[in-house]
């Protein structure tokens, strides 16, 4: 990693939750790298862990859930730092956190604490990381609501409860950006708004992202945000990474059954009201009894008998950039 | 806000009113009247009174009337600030009360200070240790002090307390200070008494209370805004108490309001075991011998006062939550 230009690069992340039910492996040996001011997507169907993956690297996984292995690597202007090594509440964690990663949640309605004001709440992350005086903290708070087109007098002494979910949004993105952090993390910004409000929301991250230059993960289920926003994209599936592409390959060569199945059950535009619309056979298996295998065996059109039951396939590469974890490309 | 308050202040002044009207029916409720448990008293002592004496004792004393003749009366009092004469002992109701009611607000204001010190931060320890070995220790205690009736924890306190120190842990003060005029020494020598009622009164409500802390918090804790607070890097001592511990305490303020007169009715048996001077006793004492100006008036100042307690949990509401205080 130190000769490479990437900001974060996770290896072989794993990340199991513990119950009485049983261990669910929610990210199950998970690989990818990003680079300043690039923008990766990652997809799947909902429970395919990508909200953990965000969550194991600021370390902010429930209390049940633990990083069983793999690194995190964030490389600062100093040094590289492996996340996974620090502990979950220590002063280091807490310095790179809202500092130099801030995370975008999906539930505008709820992000925000009711009881305080929405300036206080911003203010409050840049006073704690910047060590400014109040009166520095609250312009700045108010340049940030400007910058996001929120009318900014009015926003920063509002309560939420007397925003619209956009408007929260759009203040959850000026906090995330309080303190210009080398990446950002929306976990599924967009999911819990309307879609007009939607495209907003996904402009506002674009714009934002190529005046910061900075890097950009972007989680959602959302094909149609992915081939807006990304530069490339990682494809999930019951906490792996099963392929890896740039966007407009994804797109034009998938790989994958998996990835195939999912172009295939969104509807196309210009092929009119009565198109088949191709869903993936079968549903996801309960977490706590995985398939054996490569876990999309039972649901896979092209499986081949002996193998794909038997062998976990590792990555394999299409080309320099394209990776898949399929047989079919041995 | 403050026309919040002042709306609600009005808002008082007929509730009261229905108050006091419904306690004086359910007084007068049962058959008979205050010279009726007089007379049989005496019969019991073997001495008599004539008819006579007592239809014209009942006639000066205007029991002989219909009984909203007699509400109209009392309330025209009350309203001047006179509360009648108790028939039982022959002084002022005001007299009566002027002596016994601080004593009641001070055990009362004792007892729910007892409950929040110890309620709040167990609730909070239980909350965020979940079934951690203290969090079922809690638990367990808490499941006892609100099984335990408060008269029967009263006669054991008591009697530990003799056996440990050989003294009758009775009353609010000691034998040397009980008609000596106000001190430091005698300040701090009703302190040494006030923690047992307190606690004994308190325990049931802090059992209830912590378990309401619990619930509330843990509720909090699993919310969206409670991760977006860590994520911003804040410790977790700021994630915890600037966020949801500030809205886990709605619920518990807004039982000030009930909290006050459960200590009330809690206060009675144990003020009896334990010999304190409150309202308590006067007013059981009332209510069976028919004393219906005393037993009246008691009702009243406790209305009065339940009425005032839940104002200021709703002001402290809307002090603590913008919510509230956007809606009024």
């Amino acid at each position: 990693m130190e000769n490479d230009k990437s900001l974060l690069k996770v290896e072989d992340l794993k990340t199991y939750f513990y119950s009485k039910e049983g261990t669910v492996k929610a990210v199950d040996g998970v690989n990818f790298s990003i680079n300043r001011g690039e923008t990766l997507g990652i997809a799947g169907e909902s429970g395919c862990g990508k909200s953990v993956t965000a969550q194991s690297i600021l370390r902010l996984t429930p209390k049940n859930g633990r990083i069983e292995n793999g690194r995190i690597l964030l490389r600062t202007d100093e040094k590289t730092v492996d996340l996974v090594s620090l502990k979950a509440s220590g002063d280091e964690i807490r310095k790179i956190r809202g500092k130099k990663i801030s995370i975008i949640f999906q539930e505008p309605m709820t992000s925000f604490s009711m009881v305080h004001t929405i300036g206080s709440q911003i203010i409050e992350v840049i006073r704690l990381h910047q060590g400014c005086t109040r009166k520095e903290a609250r312009d700045r708070t108010l340049e940030l609501l400007n910058m996001v087109g929120l009318s900014a007098e009015q926003a920063i002494d509002a309560y939420p409860f007397s925003l619209s979910g956009g408007m929260r949004q759009r203040a959850m993105i000026a906090m995330s950006l309080s303190c210009m952090p080398s990446l950002l993390i929306a976990d599924e910004p967009t999911t819990a708004v309307d879609v007009t409000i939607q495209a907003q929301v996904l402009k506002l991250l674009r714009r934002i992202q190529k005046e910061k230059q900075m890097a950009l993960i972007m989680i959602t289920h959302d094909l149609a945000v992915l081939s807006e926003l990304c530069d490339k994209v990682m494809i999930m599936y019951l906490g792996k990474d099963v392929e890896h592409a740039p966007t407009k390959e994804l797109f034009s060569n998938p790989k994958h059954p998996y990835t195939k199945g999912l172009l295939n059950s969104v509807p196309k535009l210009h092929q009119g009201p009565r198109q088949k619309i191709e869903a993936i056979k079968g549903t996801v298996p309960s977490p706590y009894a995985l398939p054996t295998g490569c876990s999309f065996h039972p649901r896979c059109p092209d499986f081949i008998p002996g193998l794909c039951d038997k062998e976990i396939p590792k990555l394999f590469d299409v080309d320099e950039n394209h990776k898949v974890s399929c047989f079919l490309y041995q | 806000m403050l026309r919040f308050i002042l709306h609600r202040i009005l808002w008082m002044i007929p509730t009261l009113l229905f108050i006091s009207i419904l306690s004086f029916i359910i007084i007068e409720a049962p058959p008979g009247d205050f010279m009726t448990t007089y007379v049989s008293r005496l019969r019991e002592q073997g001495e008599d009174m004539g008819q006579v004496t007592i239809d014209g004792l009942r006639a000066r004393y205007g029991l002989d009337q219909p009984i909203y003749v007699k509400y109209f009366k009392w309330i025209r009092g009350v309203v001047q600030g006179d509360f009648g004469q108790s028939l039982e002992w022959q002084r002022p109701v005001a007299d009566l009360l002027r002596a016994r009611l601080p004593w009641s607000i001070l055990i009362s204001l004792s007892s729910l200070l007892f409950v929040y010190l110890i309620a709040i931060p167990i609730g909070v320890y239980s909350a965020t240790h979940l079934y951690s070995k203290l969090d079922y220790f809690f638990n367990l205690v808490g499941f006892i002090g609100l099984a335990i009736p408060n008269f029967l924890f009263a006669l054991i306190m008591l009697w530990f307390i003799f056996q440990r120190t050989g003294n009758a842990a009775i009353g609010l003060f000691s034998r040397e200070f009980l008609m000596a005029p106000w001190s430091f020494a005698r300040v701090i020598d009703l302190f040494k008494h006030l923690w047992l009622p307190a606690l004994v009164i308190g325990t049931a409500g802090t059992a209830g209370m912590i378990r309401i802390m619990r619930a509330n918090l843990l509720d909090e804790l699993s919310k969206a805004y409670v991760m977006v607070a860590r994520a911003k890097g804040l410790s977790e001592r700021k994630v915890l108490y600037k966020y949801p511990f500030r809205i886990a305490l709605n619920p518990v303020v807004s039982t000030i309001g009930w909290t006050l007169p459960a200590l009330f009715s809690g206060e009675v048996l144990v003020s009896i075991v334990l010999g304190i001077p409150t309202i308590a006793p006067i007013f059981l004492g009332s209510l069976m011998g028919q004393d219906m100006f005393l037993a009246g008036s008691i009702v009243f100042i406790m209305a009065t006062l339940t009425v005032i307690g839940t104002l200021i949990s709703d002001i402290l509401l809307g002090w603590l939550d913008p919510r509230i205080r956007e809606s009024i």
